[in-house]
């Protein structure tokens, strides 16, 4: 079930945007302009320049402005410098409120509009599920901030809320381009064609995002302390959740850089303490927040206890899945001993999983030999020798082993690189505009995402009942799985109606046993071993048959093709959609050849016929 | 892990182009996705579905070898070990842990050692011999087992459909 979070929402695009946002503002300039060169209102300013900076004798000075006032203006318009004038309008707009919005939407325009330089310069085009993931985090993050400001902070007055939206702002930015690089990376140390510049450009981007925090951190330091310490902490807390994850990031690259095995310790402990930071620091973070709002029974508090709960269950499984990994290293250490030498340089097969040479490898006890990582993914997975399916679990005697030898497939490691499991998010609210007005948006603010302990069996039982009332094809162990998955009758059924659990096969009939087919297996092997394709049309073959000769035309350039294997992805590309053309062409000529009358003829040789 | 999954493609996408079984094709059609995979696949020769050239799709996941990748025919297929939706039901491409028919000991099942090419060698052989037992496509089933002459007549169907003629 995809995530489904703003989807809908009626983002104006950029260009647009920015438009309107440079319109609204010339307006708003030529606005002020055209006040402050108003005379009346330019000797209303003067008055009250001097009214503020004069406070001795007002009543004279009231007296000697009027007459003075036409005079002095006609000789400042004349000699009215650019600069003067330029900070009269500043002044002006920041004074006007209608003004100050489109100075402050110009920022942001602007932000956004350096936001998708740097995303132009660095990523180039998004890939779908990086602009979703970037989305999501948008959203999250401020649904979160609005909580902070108007639930923890509880701020009154416009000045706090505009410094702490800039604030926000910055850290998001940061938090955003951040996770795009996690992304990114994770996206380029999965593809094969991935340039020098692609990596290099991240990495760019990574020391720019460091030099930022480290301007927040400054920033915090210079207006947040002298606000008082828990603002401070906030600010801190914040830069130091985005420099983390950044860091984490740098770090990969470091590993990828030294071939750090993946699930060797050095990588393990790597992450562990990226992770477990990170968790600590939000943790502390969110408990702060509570803290100080002091308010337990309100939205905002109930929002973050549902965050610091989540926040625990994730510290909770990193623990149980560090347990683990300890555990299985022990394990593995004591039931499947490295391999000597001679071993390893007597056996030439690669390792059988990853299909690369060993330097050194684990013997089991049917002695066959493995790299160590590869192994010991293995075997969090499935308790038997890959090669010759020999279970393992009971060679290894201990009873403590039962426990590392069957994990949850959600335990395993190395941590961040599982394969990404379906999320069933609870969401704390859902909101579907488009139910009221067709452009309102549509989103949800996802607030956990705490793997849940399974409902009960009798649970099952009752939802299952209910959605086989509605679709009695399913088995109901189907639809008890999708359910366990799923939680909801109504997700189910709408994962039902929207195609996304697949009809059920209807049970097989047991009337009679099924006929066991002849023995085949020669004539397939006859098929794999036999000659290439111009042999195969029969001497049957009527030579004006033009396709018949066309394939024999294309197939003797069958071979050569074959034999290649390009380093560039385009020639293979190209060669593969090559080859399969031919062995379509081949295959169609054969056809002809083999029935070139009647197409409707059943298939001749099937041995099974008669 | 998905940096071992892809060294591992690699190497398997290399061997397939070098050293091709016959009647088969298989690789990444667009490279940027590297685990998604297109496979042409020849009927075996004296079988109903001789001569067909049937596209599948074979998707991995990001901890192959670890895990077995899924695979579904493109085109439309009739075959007691076929479900409609195209997808392959062989007990090869079941991971260790789940064994929805219940049948399969753990040794028929998906082990790294596996491999597209073993993957794919089996159905063919699937193609020749339809496993009964697994009620993938029921009609199928029945009428592989009562009505044979119907049977063929629809695979050569198919297979014209699939060459296009
Ligand atoms: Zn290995
Ligand atoms: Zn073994």
């Amino acid at each position: 079930m995809p995530v489904t979070l703003v989807d809908r929402l009626p983002l104006p695009n950029l260009k647009v945007y920015t438009a309107g946002s440079v319109l609204l503002l010339s307006v708003a300039v030529y606005y002020a302009l055209s006040v402050t060169s108003d005379p009346n209102w330019r000797a209303n300013a003067t008055l009250q320049r001097q009214g503020a900076m004069g406070a001795e004798g007002e009543g004279e000075v009231l007296g000697m402005v009027q007459p003075l006032a036409e005079p002095t203006l006609a000789a400042a318009n004349a000699t009215r410098n650019i600069s003067d004038q330029f900070v009269e309008v500043m002044t002006f707009m920041m004074q006007e409120p209608l003004c100050m919005w489109t100075v402050i939407n110009i920022a942001y325009c602007a932000l956004a509009l350096f936001g998708v330089l740097v995303q132009r310069a660095v990523f180039g085009r998004l890939r779908v599920a990086e602009a979703q993931r970037l989305k999501d985090k948008l959203w999250n993050f401020v649904f979160y901030k609005f909580i902070f400001v108007f639930g923890v902070i509880n701020v009154q007055y416009m000045d706090e809320v505009l410094l702490w939206c800039t604030w926000f702002t910055a850290v998001g930015f940061l938090h955003l381009l951040g996770q795009l690089c996690k992304d990114r990376f994770e996206y380029l140390s999965s593809s094969p064609n991935t340039g020098k510049w692609a990596h290099l450009r991240l990495l760019v981007l990574l020391g720019g995002i460091h030099c930022a925090c480290a301007g927040l951190f400054a920033a915090a330091a210079h207006w947040g302390l002298p606000a008082g310490r828990d603002t401070f902490a906030f600010m801190f807390a914040e830069c130091l959740l985005v420099f983390v994850s950044a860091l984490h990031v740098v770090a990969r690259y470091g590993l990828q850089a030294h071939d750090a095995d993946a699930a060797g310790p050095i990588a393990y402990y790597t992450h562990l303490v990226f992770d477990s930071v990170a968790l600590v620091v939000e943790l502390v973070h969110v408990i702060h927040m509570v803290v100080y709002s002091n308010m337990l029974v309100s939205m905002a508090s109930l929002v973050l206890l549902m965050q610091l709960r989540h926040l625990l269950h994730e510290l909770q499984a990193r623990l149980r899945r560090h347990r683990l990994y300890t555990a299985l290293q022990h394990h593995m250490q004591t039931n499947y001993p490295m391999a000597s030498k001679e071993e390893v340089e007597k056996n030439q097969d690669n390792c059988a999983i990853c299909w690369e040479p060993m330097k050194e490898a684990r013997k089991l006890p049917c002695s066959h030999l493995f790299h160590n990582s590869c192994l010991c993914q293995w075997v969090q997975q499935d308790a038997s020798c890959p090669t010759c399916r020999r279970a393992l679990a009971a060679s290894g005697g201990s009873a403590a082993l039962a426990a590392p030898l069957a994990p949850a497939p959600a335990l395993r490691l190395p941590p961040g690189l599982e394969p990404p499991t379906v999320p069933h998010p609870n969401h704390l609210f859902h909101f579907d505009g488009s139910r009221y007005v067709s452009w309102l948006p549509s989103f949800s603010v996802e607030v956990t995402r705490v793997r849940m302990e399974p409902p009960a069996a009798s649970q099952i039982d009752a939802m299952v009942r209910q959605v086989q009332a509605m679709f009695p094809q399913y088995p109901a162990g189907v639809l008890a799985a999708e359910l366990a998955a799923t939680r909801s009758p109504a997700l189910t059924v709408d994962n039902i109606l929207e195609g996304r659990l697949p009809p059920p096969p209807t049970p097989p009939p047991t009337e009679q046993p099924p006929p066991t087919p002849p023995p085949q297996a020669e004539v397939i092997e006859s098929t794999s071993t036999s000659e290439p394709p111009p042999a195969a049309p029969p001497a049957a073959t009527p030579p004006d048959d033009a396709d018949a000769l066309n394939a024999q035309e294309h197939i003797p350039q069958a071979g050569p093709v074959c034999g290649r294997f390009s380093g560039s992805a385009a020639a293979r590309e190209a060669s593969l959609a090559r080859r399969k053309e031919q062995l379509v062409a081949a295959a169609r000529a054969r056809y002809r050849a083999r029935r070139p009358a009647s197409p409707a003829a059943p298939a001749p040789s099937t041995p099974h016929d008669s | 892990m998905a940096g071992s999954a892809l060294r591992r493609l690699m190497a398997e996408y290399k061997q397939l182009t070098l050293n091709p079984p016959e009647g088969i094709i298989a690789g990444p059609i667009d490279e940027e996705n590297f685990f998604e995979w297109e496979a042409l696949i020849t009927g075996p020769e004296g079988t109903c579905f001789e001569g067909g050239v049937f596209p599948a799709k074979l998707s991995f996941p990001p901890d192959y070898p670890l895990s077995p990748p899924k695979m579904r025919f493109l085109c439309e297929m009739f075959h007691p070990n076929i479900y409609a939706d195209g997808r392959v039901c062989i007990s090869i491409l079941h991971a260790p842990g789940d064994d929805p028919m219940g049948y399969e000991s753990s040794a028929e099942r998906w082990s790294p050692v596996q491999s597209v090419e073993k993957i794919l060698l089996s159905v063919v052989s699937m193609l020749a011999e339809p496993n009964d037992e697994s009620g993938a496509n029921v009609d199928a089933a029945k009428m592989w087992r009562e009505d044979r002459e119907q049977f063929n007549m629809i695979a050569d169907r198919i297979v014209r459909k699939t060459l296009g003629l």
